[in-house]
């Protein structure tokens, strides 16, 4: 324990020698005088995602914005310094397991916007109670979250500070607007028409995917809740699954006919063959950038972002070619249900063991000022965007693109600047596109936010869930591909021995728990 | 012990290495009979007796991990267990020297990629929409064969991606072995009129047989461990009935899930079963030829 102390001091001592050296000629003598200063300078070690796309010449630990945080909080609170820790974004549940099983995680740590993991964490002692710290040193922390503060609650007590999300719609359709213009057809607005259209371009155009599709929820998700039948709050609250962040349709009538429907598709060859390897996504992007996509979901927003500039980079091929977003699946009640998030964003915690609470607390407080959220999210004015009719447009350029790519995962309490309504903060999201995809951006937020539906989520998280959510999720995966997959004569015996395999395998016993929390709950 | 102390004083480190790192570590297989809380630690955790074992017994999925464990390695050694040795034979024939030097570094280098990349490459290969194989296969009039999504036609990937990967590099003990052989026993059997065929079955082989049995004990004392990189990064949700197993279970339940107890608990019963086959074939071996590794 020693030997780590003197390490860690050790290193400090490096640390600032460094620092100091690099400060020019005349503060060479600070260490002499450093002995006066009343204040013992502490290190706030914050997580930061990596998510693998730093621009050349910079890291997610060192780039523009954590120098901006570093020198602008250091100016607020003069006696810490803020040291950035990556997490890796994908698996970061598991990174951040190890870090907390290790006691090496950073004094502000998170991995997933879904409560089991620091619900997890809280119950068995590895968070920081920060009720009262919040209370002390958090006041524009508490304005700005104000409801979605309480999602951080465990038995009472604030043990996770969940940031805001700010638009919580999820999945938009696009579809390629030159092919139906070519071949004659309507937009379609429900899930028949929509059938109609992939069959006419498998015609037309053997060769394509009318309906491109990826192993990932922004795929499943719109089709399959489409199916989902209304359903009553008994029925929601008990028979919803909830693996990791997400509820899943498995137990809720309507999803063996939504299954069907993906059966079909896939049997008459109108969507991706081989998607049941393409869990990220990147084969669809690569189909739909060398135009063999009719149509085809995915996270709102995606395909006119500047990364993967999916929108981009089809047009240069093809310069006929023209995305749209679209509504194409229909409920029983004529709606396009689809889910969409919570209004919290990761959750962020603190570790017991951490000595940093105060200064964790303080960090996050000043991130939550409108001033900080501001210039983080959206940049200085004239140097990366220009007012326009009051909301900001970012510059068109690489170098603001490389400057802003990780503004994002910085600012940590909000996942955009909140304007206060609906259709100003959609201009604002889009302001970060492109000009030319800006319209079009904008209808595909406005899809992403129609007829949403909500997660659902008791007050305690189902320990069964906890336990076997991962399994579950993965098992869903095997089931979706294995059924869909199957000949439409084996599709009752695939789904039925697939579903009992589900439910042996953990499904049964949060359907169980669900039941009991529903009953305690009226 | 005082004569040679300078000798003892060389061995200390290595011992100690094992003694620090490989069973001082062991201590933590504990937390497979405890309910394990990662912020109290091995020790302060309460114990739980046999509860994580029953809870694992009861999951349809480690039942599952299992018995792939053991297919996947069973037919991994009647495959790839051959190929290493028919490959030292024949290069062991080859006469240039040098070309018989390129072969074997072209031989080896697969060994030498990490199975993430070779996942990418076989993803490339073998994908049934638009893999380089399919699409060779596809102009020659041949429809798509999925090599990767139906589980019978994975397995056959999975074995032979193997064998392409590990076969070169085993070759080097074997032809380590062959080196040993005497010559003369080619010569006198040249002399005699005996083809090439006839001096690899009757002079070569012989030869080589107590490496090859040395090897067969080994591999299967392996049989119930199964390397992680392999099945994960091959695998996928289509075949997920036969690409599961006990190491990527034991991935899922600690990593994934959080669920270190069971994780132990899966990782010690592994070891228990690995054990009791590496002495069953020991034994074996001992009863064939008469002579066993320990």
């Amino acid at each position: 324990m020693l030997l780590k102390k003197m390490w860690g001091l050790a290193g400090s001592i490096i640390l600032t020698a460094g620092l100091l050296a690099g400060c020019g000629s005349e503060q060479q003598n600070v260490p002499d005088t450093g002995a006066n200063v009343p204040q013992e300078r502490v290190t706030l070690k914050v997580g930061i995602f990596d998510r693998g796309n730093s621009p050349s010449g910079v890291t997610v630990t060192n780039n523009y914005w954590t120098n901006w945080v570093k020198d602008s909080f250091g100016a607020v609170e003069s006696y810490i310094d803020v040291e950035f820790v990556p997490i890796p974004r994908s698996g970061a549940t598991e990174k951040v397991n190890v870090m907390m099983a290790s006691e090496d995680a950073p004094d502000i740590v998170f991995a997933s916007t879904d409560n089991l993991l620091p619900y997890n964490f809280a119950k068995q002692g590895g968070l920081m109670d920060l009720t009262d710290i919040i209370d002390e040193h958090g006041p524009n922390l508490k304005s700005y979250l104000g409801d979605v503060l309480e999602m951080g609650k465990v038995d009472g007590k604030i043990y996770s500070i969940p940031g805001k999300r700010v638009y919580q719609g999820r999945y938009t359709s696009i579809i390629r607007q030159d092919w139906l213009d070519e071949l004659n057809l309507q937009m379609p607005a429900t899930t028949e028409e929509t059938y109609e259209v992939l069959k006419a371009i498998k015609a037309a155009k053997p060769d394509s995917i009318p309906l491109g599709f990826a192993l990932r929820q922004s795929s499943i998700e719109p089709i399959m809740w489409s199916f989902v039948e209304p359903l009553n709050e008994e029925q929601r609250y008990t028979m919803t699954q909830q693996l990791g962040a997400t509820d899943f349709p498995v137990l809720l009538p309507g999803f063996k006919e939504g299954l069907k429907f993906l059966n079909q598709m896939y049997n008459e060859g109108l969507m991706s063959p081989d998607f049941a390897l393409d869990t990220d996504g990147n084969q669809l992007n690569e189909d739909i950038m060398n135009g063999k996509v009719g149509l085809y979901s995915e996270d709102t927003g995606k395909t006119y972002n500047s990364t993967p500039g999916i929108a981009a980079k089809l047009i240069a091929s093809e310069p006929a070619a023209n995305l749209v977003p679209v509504d194409p699946y229909t409920n029983s009640e004529g709606k396009h249900a689809k889910p969409g998030y919570l209004p919290n964003n990761f959750y962020i915690m603190v570790p017991a063991k951490s000595e940093r609470a105060v200064e964790a607390i303080k960090y996050l407080n000043w991130l939550a000022s409108e001033e900080v959220m501001n210039t983080i999210l959206n940049g200085t004015e004239g140097q990366d965007y220009n007012l326009v009719d009051g909301v900001p447009q970012r510059i068109d350029s690489q170098e603001v693109a490389d400057r802003m790519y990780n503004a994002g995962d910085i600012e940590l309490m909000t996942s955009a600047v909140d304007y206060g309504n609906a259709e100003m903060n959609r201009k604002a999201m889009v302001s970060s596109v492109a000009e030319q995809f800006r319209a079009r951006a904008e209808k595909s937020y406005e899809i992403g936010e129609t007829d949403t539906l909500n997660q659902i989520r008791f007050p305690d998280p189902i320990e069964a869930e906890i336990k076997y959510g991962a399994i579950l999720g993965d098992l869903y995966n095997e089931m979706l591909v294995k059924v869909v997959m199957a000949s439409p004569q084996d599709f009752d015996a695939t789904y039925t021995s697939m579903m009992d395999q589900y439910m042996k395998s953990g499904g049964q016993k949060i359907l169980d728990e669900r039941i009991q929390a529903y009953a305690a709950l009226k | 012990m005082r004569l040679n102390w300078q000798l003892y004083m060389l061995l200390a480190l290595p011992l100690s290495f094992f003694i620090i790192f490989r069973y001082g570590s062991m201590y933590g297989v504990i937390i497979a009979f405890k309910e394990y809380n990662i912020f109290q630690g091995v020790m302060k955790s309460p114990w739980s007796g046999l509860d994580t074992f029953r809870q694992i017994f009861a999951m349809d999925n480690f039942w599952n991990s299992l018995k792939n464990t053991f297919l996947l390695n069973f037919l991994d050694l009647i495959v790839s267990f051959p190929a290493p040795i028919l490959l030292a034979l024949n290069l062991n024939e080859l006469r240039l020297s040098l070309f018989k030097r390129f072969a074997q570094t072209v031989l080896y280098l697969p060994h030498f990629i990490s199975w993430v990349i070779i996942g990418g490459i076989v993803y490339q290969v073998f994908a049934t929409n638009n893999g380089f194989l399919n699409e060779m296969l596809g102009a020659l009039g041949i429809g798509p064969i999925p090599f990767l999504t139906n589980p019978g036609t994975w397995l056959i990937t999975y074995l032979l991606v193997g064998v392409w990967q590990s076969a070169g590099w085993g070759t080097i003990i074997y032809l380590a072995a062959i080196t040993s052989i005497n010559p003369e026993l080619y010569e006198a059997a040249a002399m005699d009129g005996a083809t090439r065929i006839r001096r690899m079955w009757n002079i070569t082989l012989p030869g080589i047989a107590p490496t090859i049995i040395l090897m067969l004990i080994i591999k299967v004392g392996d049989i119930v461990q199964i390397g992680f990189d392999r099945p994960y990064v091959l695998g996928n949700a289509s075949v997920g009935d036969t690409s599961r197993v006990l190491s990527t279970f034991v991935y899922q339940l600690g990593m994934t899930s959080g669920q270190f107890s069971m994780a132990a608990a899966v990782g010690l019963f592994q070891s228990v079963v690995g054990l009791v086959f590496l002495f069953g074939a020991n034994a074996l071996a001992r009863r064939w030829t008469g002579r066993g590794i320990f």
